[in-house]
């Protein structure tokens, strides 16, 4: 029996496509949620000072794509094979473009010039990613909802997460994206996720 | 066996990971390499407008870092069980995450701050990737000269590719590192991959 062990901080982030992923699975793991002030005596215990980290079998690996890319490969939510892995890991590599864009304006102190950012980032830059997005949808869901292959997998989830992020930003916004609002509901739907997300932990971010 | 056809401008950037995939494997494929006046006559063709796209029996696929993971497991360079795989995807995270931090210095308008920022990444952040980079290989390539199982992965290909930019900038960058130099000499002994260096193109980057 493998054994799995997430450690992150008690915040969603970068954490909570893997959450998803054990959620969507059915999938037993231990869910460890550091506080600010604990983390500083684990930080060298780390691979690179830094979290999520997955120990799997007692072996830890940083980064959490690869950690949700593993996860995924572990409990069949990657894709059927090489070819359509490759497509969700283009999706995927397309909502990290995506987020590259939306990061600096969220680090951004000054409030005044954090809202002209955001300003900017909704008119500007994010509706080309959210057509990138729908385009990918379109050319390799064989039809139906799911990003890639008419199945659940870990680019639907990763997604949602980060959809929720964009929707404090505009709530009305996948109005003008109708196959990604489509997307998200029949991932909410899941019986699995369903139960998941009414009941994890309520958290800033 | 598929057929393959790599779309990208005449440099090596972003694509030459794919190409060094390719080599190492003995694959063949399609080099097609766009000048800078031809692109916008194809960009409609591709599924984001941006190369490179890896075109398998006619489907394209975007995304270089896609792209290359999927080469690396059709030819098996890619780790071989899903553990593996992620250890490799850990390495390779951890090469772009240096990427993504040389973005700041790199793109600078203003010269003269373009130098300083750079003068002071090289000097000081640079070192700590290259810590990060060693751990992992210690960590994870079972007492070899490469990163992952002791056998060349695409994560060894990756980081020879990058960091030949880095050492342009700083060639006594690696001075303190005697396990990535080494990583570095291995990678260039592959015959196949000798032949392929000696022979490419030869371009600014």
């Amino acid at each position: 029996m493998s054994t799995y062990k997430l450690y992150y901080f008690n915040v969603r982030g970068r954490g909570e496509v893997a959450r998803l992923i054990f959620a969507a699975a059915d999938q037993k793991y231990e869910d460890i949620r550091y506080e600010r002030e604990e983390w500083v005596s684990h930080k060298s215990e780390m691979p690179l000072g830094q979290m999520p980290v997955l120990e799997y079998n007692g072996v830890k690996l940083p980064q959490s794509a690869a950690i949700n890319r593993f996860l995924a490969n572990q409990f069949h939510l990657a894709g059927k094979d090489n070819f359509d892995q490759a497509k969700v890991d283009a999706v995927v590599d397309t909502i990290n473009d995506m987020i590259s864009k939306y990061r600096p304006i969220r680090m951004e102190q000054d409030e005044a010039k954090q809202k002209e950012l955001t300003k900017t980032f909704l008119a500007d830059e994010l509706p080309k990613h959210l057509q990138n997005l729908e385009g990918l949808g379109k050319l390799y869901g064989s039809g139906g909802s799911f990003f890639v292959g008419n199945n659940l997998t870990w680019a639907d989830l990763y997604f949602y997460d980060i959809a929720q992020h964009i929707l404090e930003l505009d709530e009305n916004i996948f109005n003008s994206y109708p196959w990604l609002k489509e997307n998200r509901q029949q991932v909410e739907k899941q019986p699995k996720i369903a139960e998941y997300l009414k009941n994890r932990p309520k958290t800033s971010h | 066996m598929p057929s393959y056809k790599l779309y990208y401008f005449n440099v090596r950037s972003r694509a030459e990971v794919s190409r060094l995939i390719f080599a190492a494997a003995g694959e063949k494929y399609e080099d097609v390499r766009y000048e800078q006046d031809e692109w916008p006559a194809h960009k409609d063709e591709m599924p984001l407008g941006q190369i490179p796209v890896l075109e398998v029996d006619g489907v394209k696929l975007p995304q270089s870092r896609t792209i290359a993971r999927y080469l690396a497991k059709q030819f098996h360079l890619a780790g071989k069980d899903n553990f593996e795989q992620a250890k490799v995807d850990a390495v390779v995270d951890t090469i772009y995450d240096l990427l993504n931090a040389f973005a700041t210095p790199f793109f600078e308008k203003d010269e003269a701050k373009k130098e300083e920022l750079t003068k002071k990444f090289l000097s000081e952040e640079l070192p700590k990737h290259l810590q990060n980079f060693e751990t992992l290989g210690k960590l994870y390539g079972n007492g070899g000269h490469f990163f992952v199982d002791n056998q060349l992965t695409w994560a060894d290909l990756l980081f020879y590719n990058y960091i030949q930019s880095f050492m342009e900038f700083k060639a006594d960058c690696l001075n303190n590192f005697p396990w990535l130099q080494q990583n570095r000499a291995e990678v260039e002994k592959q015959p196949k991959i000798a032949e392929y260096l000696k022979n490419r193109p030869n371009l600014q980057f």
